[in-house]
């Protein structure tokens, strides 16, 4: 029989402003990963992927999966690597660990992803940023932290289908309040519309909360085959039905759509995932989107196909993204709230999925079956989108 | 006395950290690019064979991967189509304000290129206002060269600025 992959169990740590180091806070989500099946021990793992990209600028360390592997006291005989896809890099290690066990590479797998981000120097992590983009071409002109490509983005998508500044403040407003009693998140704040209106200016038309903050933190999940699942717990498989990852261009020259709040990329991406999972856009119960920023949640509901093209401000701001709503969405606080320690975002995401799909979210979607994760990266360079499912794909 | 560690870097330029490219036809095939913009000129690679203009230059064609490339010159005046200003929070190595915009050049590739406007205070610029490139010189770098001792790269990098001064 085909060896379909599941997610098995996941933990994170508390996600802040953390007095710890890198390998620390890999510790701390690998133990909140292992009490969420008490069954699985380490010696169990036969495989890692770690997922971060600011080690080497960061914490002065490349090569960082045998020093995650040995501090976590695990032995993969399997695979044991690292991935970079900045914001989607835990999502692209579910990715990766999916192939592999499915072709039999490995059995056993842990995800984990994680960032130190906060520096004895703060300049030190915001001049990091310039690696984040093309380096040469759009780091040289200053284009390292993203607030500014995405106030482009929100003008854009302002000037071609009338969207306010009241329905990138709703974004912000419900992704805060599904995280109020959310202990792992950075931000546990009721955050009222007229706040979000009256925030600070970032980069205009952006104010404060409509920016993730700066994040350390650490998540991990374990991925294996429905059968070997099977022998550790009782609790509703979650498969992983359907994956895309689609990468058109670096330089923003060479945006792929029409403009900047048009995400061409992401249309692609979505309709390789929904077709590989075997589902439609109406299917999707609940779904987690990378809201980096308000604006993007906004174009990713419109590309994701939750509704038409141009319309993602109304949907977002009528309720739609809430409980209750079409589509739930970012039901533990999101990017927004729980904060972005980039390598660990894919992974908190599918372990909220994981969660809604078993019935044991905080904030649950009544019967929700299918669910999504979304991660846009760099400069809105590349879409990565996984479809999980209570059943697998037939 | 001293402290052993990172004041071993003391008068040394970490080129590695540095926040603008390698240039120097030592560490980078497209310089090429760098010296025709010391020139006056904004650049980028077209393909021989198929045709093919491609921004950034490259090293190869894209489309079908022939090494048989020459520089073409590309326009050095556009219009904005849409800009951001950031006057707080500025990144190390830019000043305030930190003035992005997409500029349509009016040829392919460079319909929609994202670059720095300077020269320009916050508040004076406006969408489809015309700018035009400017050239700066940029900090040089060490690059050791063997028993010639160490030799300084000279640099320069670009933005656009707006043609109707301020
Ligand atoms: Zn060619």
């Amino acid at each position: 029989m085909a060896r379909r992959a599941v997610i098995l169990a996941g933990g994170q740590c508390k996600w802040g402003v953390r007095e710890a180091h890198l390998v620390d806070l890999f510790q701390e989500a690998a133990k909140a990963c292992f009490e969420d099946i008490p069954t699985l021990k380490p010696k169990d793992v036969d495989g890692l992927i770690v997922a971060t990209s600011y080690s080497g600028r960061c914490s002065f360390q490349v090569n960082t999966a045998p020093v995650i592997a040995e501090r976590l006291g695990l032995k993969p005989t399997s695979i044991c690597t690292r991935c970079d896809t900045l914001c989607a890099g835990g999502s692209t290690g579910i990715i990766l660990a999916k192939g592999l066990v499915e072709a039999g590479v490995a059995d056993i797998v842990m995800v984990a992803g994680g960032e130190k981000l906060y520096t004895p120097q703060k300049w030190e992590v915001f001049y990091s940023e310039l690696a984040s983009v093309d380096h040469d071409w759009d780091g040289a002109q200053g284009m390292g932290l993203p607030p500014p490509f995405f106030a482009l983005t929100a003008k854009e998508h302002m000037k071609y289908y009338g969207t306010k500044k009241e329905d990138l403040a709703m974004v912000s407003v419900t992704n805060y309040n599904y995280a109020v009693d959310n202990p792992v998140a950075q931000m546990q704040k009721a955050l009222t519309l007229e706040e979000a209106m009256n925030a600070p200016e970032v980069v205009p038309p952006l104010t404060l909360y409509d920016c993730c903050p700066i994040t350390d933190g650490a998540a991990a999940c374990i991925i294996t085959t429905d059968e070997i699942a099977k022998k550790f717990t009782d609790r509703p498989l979650v498969y992983i039905r359907g994956t895309a990852q689609v990468c058109l261009n670096s330089v923003t020259a060479n945006f792929p759509g029409e403009h900047l709040a048009d995400w061409k990329h992401l249309r692609i991406a979505a309709e390789k995932a929904y077709k590989s999972a075997k589902v439609a856009p109406s299917d999707i119960k609940v779904a987690q989107t990378h809201d980096c920023f308000s604006i993007s949640e906004i174009i990713e509901v419109e590309e994701l196909g939750f509704c038409k093209k141009g319309e993602g401000g109304a949907f977002c701001s009528s309720g739609q993204i809430k409980i209750g709503g079409k589509v739930p969405i970012n039901t533990d606080g999101g990017l927004l709230a729980c904060g972005h320690p980039f390598g660990a975002t894919g992974i908190r995401q599918a372990i909220e999925i994981m969660k809604q799909l078993q019935g044991r979210a905080r904030h649950q979607v009544k019967d929700a079956d299918i669910g999504l994760t979304h991660n846009l990266s760099g400069a809105n360079a590349e879409h990565t989108i996984i479809i999980y499912g209570r059943e697998p794909v037939k | 006395m001293a402290v052993v560690g990172i004041p071993i870097l003391e008068n040394l330029y970490p080129v590695t950290m540095d926040m603008w490219p390698l240039e120097a036809k030592e560490f980078n095939r497209i310089w090429q690019f760098y010296e025709n913009l010391k020139q006056g000129r904004f650049t980028t690679t077209k393909c021989k064979d198929c045709g093919k203009v491609a921004y950034p230059p490259r090293v190869i064609c894209p489309e079908c991967y022939s090494e048989n490339l020459e520089y073409i010159d590309l326009p050095k005046r556009g219009k904005v189509i849409v800009f951001s200003e950031e006057v707080r929070g500025v990144p190390l190595g830019f000043e305030a304000p930190l003035i992005h915009a997409v500029i349509d050049l009016g040829v392919e590739p460079v319909r929609r290129l994202l670059s720095r406007i300077i020269n320009c205070p916050a508040g004076y610029l406006k969408e489809g206002d015309e700018v035009q490139l400017v050239v700066f010189q940029i900090p040089s770098h060490p690059i050791e060269k063997g028993k010639q001792g160490t030799i300084m790269a000279e640099r320069v990098f670009f933005a656009f600025e707006p043609v109707k001064k301020p």
